[in-house]
């Protein structure tokens, strides 16, 4: 499943250079080379950032990488390359049902603080908060939405369509609740508040909300 | 060189002026050089708030055009003279006659001036607010306990961080001890919930407020009233102290009691 050797993608901070070992690098860069070859412009201007998710990069292999951008009129922002842990093999393995989704498993955005009014998240893939969901604030993606906090903004997960997507959180107090087409609200009127994790998923045609065991 | 605090809060009537007057004249009755800068330009009120409207002759947007010399257009307070200046802000004209690099260099002058340079924010988030944040070290966020205020205030949590402005200290005003209790209004801990930044103090709800504001006397030297206590506290904070937090909740027949007791009607 790790056929690419690399991958180029945007996120909000802008666009992101996802090397899968670095001890191919030779032939990372010819893969590169192909993929902006064949995005022909399209990135001109743009400043990259590069993940790693296997073994370093010398500061030669990151101005080689430097150089290669710069043909396609890019940028290399040059902070060192984040060394992401693989997700594992067999987790990938147990599931095989989500390669049949548009996403990818290990295609998570990792947010280490709080979203607040006003901010929305759009992320092509899973969307992880450590920290809060506030109202007035929203996220939306195409995968899942786990909030290690307290979500009480606008979720909308499987926002291409996918209806098997789920919203969890430690505290799941959403303003507005939204998997693939279907939109759900919480109830008018006063709300006993949820005691621990819940999770929300479509079963039949509505999103239910239950607590969450593992 | 002096600390430079904005006061800010996104939603309008919250208290941001009066929050302003007092702590400036907290901090100044505290011994130190105090300067407070209007910013809410065609809206301007701190002025009223401090009672100095009639001496106004220059304003921020002189200062910036080169109308006159900043130390013309600094306005001395009626009771801590030379130790609380103000500037006033332009009534007369609109938002963005000041554009963020003047108000740069005008901040950065005043701090060399004084040991606090507190600057009003106009309410909202647009041209206004982004001047008032530019030059600043610090934020206080003013919020009422009232969810749309909370809202805002979240957002503008947001907007400064995103201004690397972090670590933003929120006052609490208008608390109302009574409501809270009988759960009709937001607590304390509701609204850390969502907020989650320091607290740097809790105001409650006091007419006497009102009566100070249109006095064009700040409340924080009356020694009798709760608010201006807690304005005495949050100076004390500003200062690196460490004090304790009002006890809002007192009980009626404790109140009554005390009466009694001081032999004073409180």
């Amino acid at each position: 499943m790790h056929s690419e050797l690399c991958s180029i993608k945007g996120n909000r901070d802008g666009l992101v250079i996802t090397i899968m070992d670095s001890a191919r690098f030779s032939e990372v860069l010819t893969t590169l080379d192909r993929q902006l070859k064949s995005a022909q412009s399209f990135f001109a201007g743009a400043s990259a950032k590069v993940m790693l998710k296997q073994g370093e990069l010398g500061p030669e292999q990151l101005d080689s990488l430097e150089q290669l951008l710069a043909v396609y009129g890019m940028t290399l922002d040059r902070e060192p390359p984040r060394l992401q842990q693989p997700v594992s093999e067999k987790l990938a393995v147990e599931r095989p049902e989500r390669q049949e989704r548009g996403y990818e498993p290990e295609n998570t955005l990792l947010v280490r603080r709080t979203i607040r009014s006003g901010q929305s998240l759009h992320y092509d893939g899973n969307v992880v908060v450590l920290g809060d969901v506030n109202p007035g604030a929203e996220v939306i993606c195409t995968g899942d939405i786990l909030v290690l906090g307290s979500l009480r903004g606008v979720a909308h997960a499987g926002a291409e369509g996918e209806v098997d997507a789920t919203v969890f959180a430690f505290r799941l107090e959403p303003t507005q609740l939204r998997i693939a087409h279907l939109i759900a609200r919480a109830p008018d009127g006063k709300v006993t508040k949820p005691a621990g994790p819940e999770v929300a998923r479509i079963v039949g045609n509505t999103i239910e909300v239950s607590i969450y065991n593992h | 060189m002096g600390k430079v605090i904005v006061i800010t809060s996104g939603k309008g009537g919250v208290g941001k002026t009066t929050t302003t007057a007092n702590i400036g004249a907290g901090l100044a009755s505290l011994g130190n050089k105090v300067c407070l800068v209007d910013t809410d330009i065609g809206l301007r009120n701190l002025d009223v708030v401090l009672g100095l409207e009639n001496r106004i002759v220059y304003d921020l947007l002189d200062v910036v055009e080169g109308n006159c010399r900043l130390r013309q257009a600094l306005i001395k307070d009626k009771q801590y003279g030379e130790n609380l200046v103000l500037l006033p802000a332009a009534q007369t004209r609109e938002k963005d006659a000041v554009k963020p690099e003047q108000m740069l260099e005008l901040v950065k002058e005043l701090r060399e001036m004084y040991d606090f340079v507190l600057l009003d924010s106009p309410a909202g988030i647009e041209h206004g607010f982004k001047n008032a944040i530019v030059g600043a070290d610090a934020a206080i966020v003013v919020t009422t306990p009232e969810v749309s205020a909370v809202r805002d205030a979240d957002r503008i949590i947001g907007l400064l961080e995103a201004a690397e402005l972090y670590e933003p200290q929120l006052i609490i005003n208008r608390v109302r001890p009574d409501m809270v209790r009988k759960g009709d209004m937001m607590d304390i801990s509701d609204i850390d919930d969502i907020l989650r930044i320091k607290i740097l103090g809790v105001v409650p709800d006091d007419e006497d407020i009102i009566v100070s504001t249109n006095r064009g006397e700040p409340i924080v030297n009356d020694k009798r009233s709760k608010a201006g206590q807690a304005f005495r506290n949050i100076c004390r904070r500003i200062l690196g102290e460490e004090v304790p937090f009002l006890e809002l909740q007192e009980r009626k027949m404790l109140n009554w009691f005390k009466k009694i007791l001081s032999g004073e009607a409180r």
